[in-house]
């Protein structure tokens, strides 16, 4: 009898036999809800492609999945993965990164791949702060948060990227805690099958660069803040600004159909202006 | 019928995750006193006479050091 | 999408930008990505609407990052890929001019170049970017380059740049100049029969770690996604597998000189330059428009009976080093001419000093062509 395996290790490169992750890191539980929605989808790894940039996240999809996997430089996977899918656009094709990397350095592709609203999936795995680098502060990173690059305080205010996502265009966005993954499970399988820009925001502890300046600590007691500030956004909707400002906001922020680029192109073309010279 | 199946070489550990624990409705998980190839330590198999097979250790484990068959596993909704 | 192309066969006054853009039609392009800059904008402009006839598609992206990004991913995806752009978008793709190099990814991306630093003046040509486009990317690497002199060689060296990508796995660059892409020209397209194209070789099938998709001085099959390959491609350093190693220094060693070996391997199938100085005591030096300034020079000087010849570098890069020593060692003068200030002086200098004496001559303004006459008054002062 052959030994037993996981149920989701079909999915990965036979000769990885780690994540690259800390121990207690969040990313490992987006990236089982991310090859779970696939699973529950029933689809393969030869109908995606997966896009990733740079950073811890970046590191979800490659080496680990055993599918066509592109991994690029710092902030750019949305820009590389829109020529992806223009070549092959019966592929779904995925972006896996970090705050980062997809709303700092690369969040002009990220707006304007949401405003032309072409058909990918991104998953933004957000842990507010730089974990690869050290621990700097990112654009996600909470304000007045002490970080190695903000030692008085972080002076700036964070980005809602779910918001800023939605507002650009997108035809799918929802936000989930690593706290959630059942529901992000839900959200990424809508964001695959959305003809359309989907991004799922995955907010996700980094207990080694977060926990220790946020003083949150252990991956479990950043898991538990999620359990008790997630709250969902219809409930939010009721709530005034300082009610909210520890909350988490889970949930779908859109969830609409408008014409995609890639069909809305070839549709142009065909139209009453297309055939002539 | 097992429940629960353990890898634990692929377990960061008990002390710097422990998420297994946390996410368990019924505090099934506790730490091995045996260390796994990579020095951590890995949960002990769970009571299964306690276990519900929710799926909550496998679906949270970042790790993929946890798979859970049968009981309310597949589709439970929070 | 080579059947579906749509050849403007036949003889035409034509913009050079635009016969670039007949020729990345007739060299079967299926995705061109763009940002709009002077005085590159025509080409992307005609291929907004030619494109997508011929059977290609097209991204207007937001800037120059995300359109050389987006047509190294459609070059992933399997398609004959390209960019157009000026200096300030070419500064902007360097770091991925770099990852293109390193996952050796075929793409064609032509530099309608002009007057810098800075915003400079956008619609005077000068060859601002000679050294930038070959050692502009971070870490140590080899393109190619191919400079055009006339609109028809916008036509034929956007084709050659085609074959040249998909042949060698490598980013090329067609460094034309702000002056030909807006010279209007006689410009020659022959029939489809005619047009001699390349098309990459593509790994067919077997498991990613029995496969050797990348580092082959030979230049490996390339493993293009969408076809169950399960190919690995990584920005990082990587083996012959694709797959990320950071702590092997023979991995190190291989993932930075294979790629440029490569190029250097093949450089005599890849250098072409026009030799025209049998028995000259000085040779001009030249590439791209000021090349036509040199030959006339070249004939003025002859026809007063001075022994001078030409040499003109259709290829810039790999540096055609062995043809320039040879002009160099037969002649007791080099003169340069470029339009700038000296940017491939230095390479040419380096073959040349040892053997013959050398000088540089910039146009009388910048960013003027050289005049013929200019150039006669320097070589009588030099050969006086």
């Amino acid at each position: 009898m052959s030994e037993k395996t996981h149920p989701l290790r079909k999915y990965m490169r036979p000769q990885v036999k780690k994540t690259t992750f800390c121990p207690g890191c969040g990313a490992g539980i987006i990236t089982q809800a991310l090859l779970r929605a696939i699973d529950e989808l029933g689809l393969t790894m030869d109908d995606f492609v997966f896009v990733s940039g740079i950073g811890c996240s970046a590191w979800i999809p490659s080496p680990l999945f055993n599918a066509d996997t592109l991994h690029t430089t710092h902030g750019r996977p949305i820009a590389f993965a829109s020529g992806v899918k223009m070549g092959l656009p019966d592929k779904h094709v995925i972006v896996v990164s970090g705050d980062g990397d997809l709303s700092a350095i690369g969040g002009n592709h990220l707006i304007h791949a949401a405003r032309r609203n072409i058909d990918m999936t991104v998953i933004l795995v957000n842990n507010g702060i730089y974990g690869m680098t050290g621990g700097q502060t990112a654009p996600t990173t909470p304000h007045g948060l002490i970080t190695i690059t903000s030692p008085y305080g972080n002076a700036e205010h964070e980005f809602d990227i779910s918001s800023l996502v939605t507002a650009a265009g997108a035809s799918y966005v929802a936000r989930w805690t690593a706290y959630h993954p059942r529901q992000m499970t839900k959200s990424i399988k809508k964001g695959i099958e959305k003809k359309g820009f989907a991004m799922i925001e995955a907010i996700t502890q980094c207990p080694v660069q977060f926990g220790r300046v946020s003083k949150q600590g252990s991956a479990v007691n950043m898991m538990k803040n999620y359990k008790e500030n997630g709250i969902r956004i219809e409930k939010a909707a009721r709530m005034d600004a300082s009610e909210l400002l520890v909350k988490i906001v889970e949930g779908e922020f859109v969830d609409c159909d408008k014409p995609e680029l890639i069909s809305s192109s070839a549709a142009a073309l065909q139209g009453p202006t297309g055939g002539s010279n | 019928m097992q429940k629960v199946t353990l890898f634990p070489q692929s377990c960061k550990g008990m002390e710097d995750c422990g998420i297994c624990a946390f996410v368990c409705p019924k505090s099934l998980f506790v730490a091995s006193e045996e260390m796994n190839e990579t020095g951590y330590l890995p949960p002990m198999p769970p009571d299964e006479e306690k276990c519900t097979a929710c799926g909550n250790c496998m679906i949270y484990c970042p790790d993929f050091a946890i798979a859970v068959e049968g009981g309310a596993v597949d589709g439970r909704e929070e | 999408m080579g059947e579906a192309r749509q050849i403007n066969t036949g003889t035409h006054f034509m913009m050079g930008n635009q016969a670039c853009a007949e020729g990345v039609i007739a060299a079967g392009c299926g995705f061109a990505a763009g940002y709009p800059i002077t005085p590159a904008s025509e080409v992307f402009n005609a291929l907004a609407k030619q494109l997508p006839k011929a059977g290609g598609t097209l991204l207007q992206t937001e800037d120059e990052i995300s359109a050389v990004c987006a047509a190294i991913g459609a070059s992933w995806a399997g398609l004959k890929s390209f960019t157009v752009t000026s200096g300030p978008g070419i500064s902007l793709m360097q770091e991925n001019i770099g990852l293109a190099v390193a996952t050796e990814t075929p793409l064609v991306i032509v530099d309608v170049q002009r007057l810098g630093p800075s915003t400079g003046v956008p619609s005077v040509g000068m060859a601002g970017d000679m050294v930038q486009v070959a050692r502009g990317s971070h870490g140590d690497y080899q393109i190619i380059a191919i400079c055009p002199e006339s609109p028809q060689e916008m036509f034929d060296m956007t084709v050659q740049a085609f074959n040249l990508a998909e042949e060698y796995r490598v980013p090329v660059f067609v460094m034309a100049e702000g002056f030909v892409g807006h010279m209007r020209e006689r410009v020659v397209i022959p029939d489809e029969s005619q047009i001699k194209l390349v098309h990459r070789k593509i790994t067919q099938g077997g498991e990613p770690l029995t496969r050797r998709d990348f580092l082959d001085p030979e230049v490996a099959p390339m493993p293009v996604f969408g076809r169950g390959l399960k190919t690995h491609v990584t920005s990082s350093c990587h083996d012959e597998y694709g797959m990320r190693n950071l702590s092997d220094p023979d991995v190190m060693h291989r993932y930075i000189m294979t790629p440029i070996e490569k190029i250097l391997g093949k450089r005599d199938r890849i250098v072409e330059v026009e030799a025209d100085h049998e028995g000259a005591k000085l040779v001009l030096v030249s590439y791209g428009v000021v090349s036509r300034s040199s030959r006339q020079a070249a004939a003025m000087a002859r026809a007063a009976g001075l022994k001078v010849g030409t040499l003109r570098l259709k290829t810039a890069w790999p540096f055609p080093d062995k043809e320039v020593r040879a002009a160099a060692e037969s002649a007791d003068f080099i003169l340069v001419l470029e339009n700038n200030t000296g940017q491939m002086y230095p390479y040419i200098k380096a073959e040349s000093a040892h053997a013959c004496k050398i000088d540089f001559l910039g146009p009388q303004v910048l960013g003027q062509i050289h005049d013929p006459q200019y150039i006669l008054a320097k070589i009588r002062e030099i050969m006086k």
